[in-house]
């Protein structure tokens, strides 16, 4: 996709054709320098980032900023997957080299599976996707079905989200909603009606990408309301911070949602740092940008928090059974102010 | 695969699991292939997070049926699924395949580690050799580990160039290669060549090579390799000088001979038995 960086209107992204228009400030950027205080032993847990699209920069600097553990949902890739290898290597990589990645860098990588609600519009695609699905569903640390949901609100949409809700109930997995940009607020109400018709625990769903417009229906109902931080055409940081006021950090988490358009994989640390700064309670902070979402996807019995929660390889150069998980050659962090490489 | 091992296997695993965890392998054992590879898959949430150890007797038991063949160390997920992969129906080639391979292809990381560690125990073992040389070129530090490290597969069934390949990226990797099983009877003269150029890149670069992989080129000493003991003596490294020593006692070369003469401590040293290269293992 041709970026054009003169062009200041809003980014190309999976979450294009926002409806909304900014009149107040919804959201500011803040220097790392201007926040690292206010954070400081802060541990943040991002249940929604695309990591394949990201830098190992990304990676040191989320890790520095302390995101201890992430979700990376399965989505759509930008463009169209013509064939079903495309999706199996995809699978795959969540679940390897990504989950590998990650664990160089210090961050416990998690997924959910699931067939996007783009693609779920190729029928004779989404069919042998749908064969497959299940081989990776049950895989250790895919703690749940996502991301699913409507975009277009086709029929051939509704048809792959119902049968991949019947997917979660069999393999008791929560369910990763991924609400529409048109027309949000009808495709929210349809998605999480579906859901309850299919006999799911509210509990067990997260509907994420909310909205001021979206959210109380969606707390009403007791589902997990999952609001992303992405500049310009999602949910600003400044209003979020107004959302948690309003209520509360009961089944309220903030995530990144960072992919290959422009968005921020510190979304999170800078949320917290405003949200201190507006006087909202360290507890509040914790729930909403760590532990609700570990509750919440930890149903799948997939997190042990033991794994992240005092720090997680923090050493690259740890020793796996007296073995070092680094390639040869390749440095430990390496420092970015020095000219030298060696 | 013999029953014996597959028996001596789920031996380890009962006096490893609880009584529900080593019920729930044993029903899928039973199942149909496809329930029993997602079983191989599901693993890990029907089985607790934890390290086996075994007795002396049971790693003799394994090694008898298949030299250097280990579980220790294994976690329980990691040998219940390779317990499970004994338990799949072989009979028809063609399918047996087909279902191993689709494990492959829809792997993740652990599940490529446990389906690595069971190669010695597959049926049909040539039919794997060149996911095996996959492994090997993988940069997930597990998958390539559970190739490379304590696995017999490679010392059988690898091919001189291929197994060449597996020794020097577990060098270029700084990984521990006496590890490698069959280290020694695989040694041959490419494979010492090779590691003198690898030297030398890395001491251009200012870097060092772990003293204990020259106990790859002692039987193949040659005049240029020499040259290399020459170095490794003058090294400030105590380990390198002690290399050298030990390479040149078991070179057939008069003239490595008289190099190690010269260093009178170091060649009693070496001569006597104080020191070997289990002595230069990190």
């Amino acid at each position: 996709m041709c970026l054009n960086h003169n062009d200041t209107s809003p980014n190309p992204s999976h979450f294009e054709d926002s409806e909304e228009v900014n009149t107040t400030p919804a959201h500011r950027d803040i220097e790392w320098k201007d926040y690292k205080d206010l954070i400081k032993g802060m541990r943040f847990f991002d249940p929604h980032i695309h990591m394949v699209s990201r830098t190992t920069d990304d990676y040191q600097a989320m890790h520095q900023a302390g995101i201890v553990a992430l979700i990376e949902p399965a989505f759509w890739v930008g463009q169209p997957r013509t064939g079903l290898s495309s999706f199996k290597d995809y699978y795959s990589s969540l679940v390897g080299w990504e989950r590998f990645r990650s664990a160089q860098f210090g961050i416990k990588h998690y997924c959910t599976m699931g067939l996007n609600s783009r693609e779920a519009n190729n029928e004779p695609l989404a069919e042998q996707v749908m064969e497959i699905l299940p081989l990776y569903v049950y895989k250790e640390g895919v703690v749940g079905v996502g991301e699913i949901g409507f975009d277009d609100q086709t029929p051939a949409e509704e048809k792959y989200y119902r049968l991949q809700l019947e997917l979660a109930k069999d393999a008791k997995l929560p369910v990763q909603i991924h609400t529409p940009h048109r027309d949000k607020k009808k495709g929210t109400e349809r998605s999480m009606a579906i859901a309850l018709e299919h006999g799911i625990d509210p509990s067990w769903v997260i509907v994420d990408h909310n909205n001021e417009e979206t959210v109380k229906s969606v707390l009403d109902q007791g589902f997990w309301a999952a609001f992303t931080i992405y500049p310009f055409t999602k949910m600003g940081n400044e209003r979020m911070v107004k959302v948690v006021e309003q209520y509360g950090p009961e089944r309220i988490m903030v995530n990144s949602a960072a992919d290959w358009g422009i968005s921020d994989p510190l979304a999170i640390p800078k949320t917290a740092a405003l949200m201190k700064m507006r006087g909202i309670s360290d507890e509040t902070i914790r729930l909403v940008t760590y532990q609700n979402a570990i509750d919440a996807f930890g149903k799948s019995g997939q997190i042990d928090v033991s794994d992240f929660e005092s720090g997680f390889s923090i050493d690259q150069t740890e020793k796996f059974q007296g073995n070092s998980i680094l390639r040869g050659g390749q440095q430990p962090a390496p420092t970015k102010d020095s000219l030298v490489i060696q | 695969m013999s029953d014996i091992l597959k028996q001596k296997l789920w031996g380890i695993i009962t006096r490893n699991s609880s009584g529900t965890e080593a019920e729930w392998l044993l029903q899928k054992s039973t199942s149909s292939p496809l329930e029993l590879m997602t079983a191989f898959v599901a693993a890990p949430r029907f089985l607790a997070k934890k390290i086996i150890h075994t007795s002396e007797e049971e790693r003799f038991g394994l090694s008898s049926e298949i030299a250097g063949f280990s579980v220790e160390g294994w976690s329980l997920v990691r040998l219940g699924r390779v317990w499970l992969l004994t338990q799949l129906d072989s009979s028809d080639r063609n399918e047996y395949v087909k279902n191993i391979e689709t494990l492959f292809d829809t792997a993740e990381m652990n599940e490529l580690v446990a389906l690595y560690s069971a190669l010695p125990v597959l049926s049909y073992p040539d039919q794997w050799l060149f996911k095996a040389t996959d492994a090997v070129r993988s940069n997930m530090g597990f998958v390539f580990d559970a190739i490379a490290l304590h696995n017999p597969y490679p010392e059988q069934y690898f091919s001189e160039l291929a197994w060449n390949q597996l020794v020097l990226k577990t060098i270029f990797n700084d990984k521990p290669i006496h590890f490698i099983e069959g280290l020694d009877n695989r040694s041959n003269e490419k494979l010492a060549v090779t590691l003198s150029d690898f030297a030398h890149e890395r001491w251009a670069a200012g870097r060092t090579v772990p003293a204990q992989v020259w106990r790859l080129v002692g039987k193949f000493m040659n005049n240029a390799l020499l040259a290399d003991m020459q170095h490794l003596f003058q090294s400030a490294n105590e380990n390198d000088r002690k290399a050298a020593a030990l390479a040149c006692k078991e070179a057939n070369l008069a003239s490595a001979n008289y190099l190690l003469a010269k260093y009178t401590d170091l060649e009693k040293s070496v001569r006597s038995g104080e020191i070997t290269w289990a002595s230069l293992e990190p």
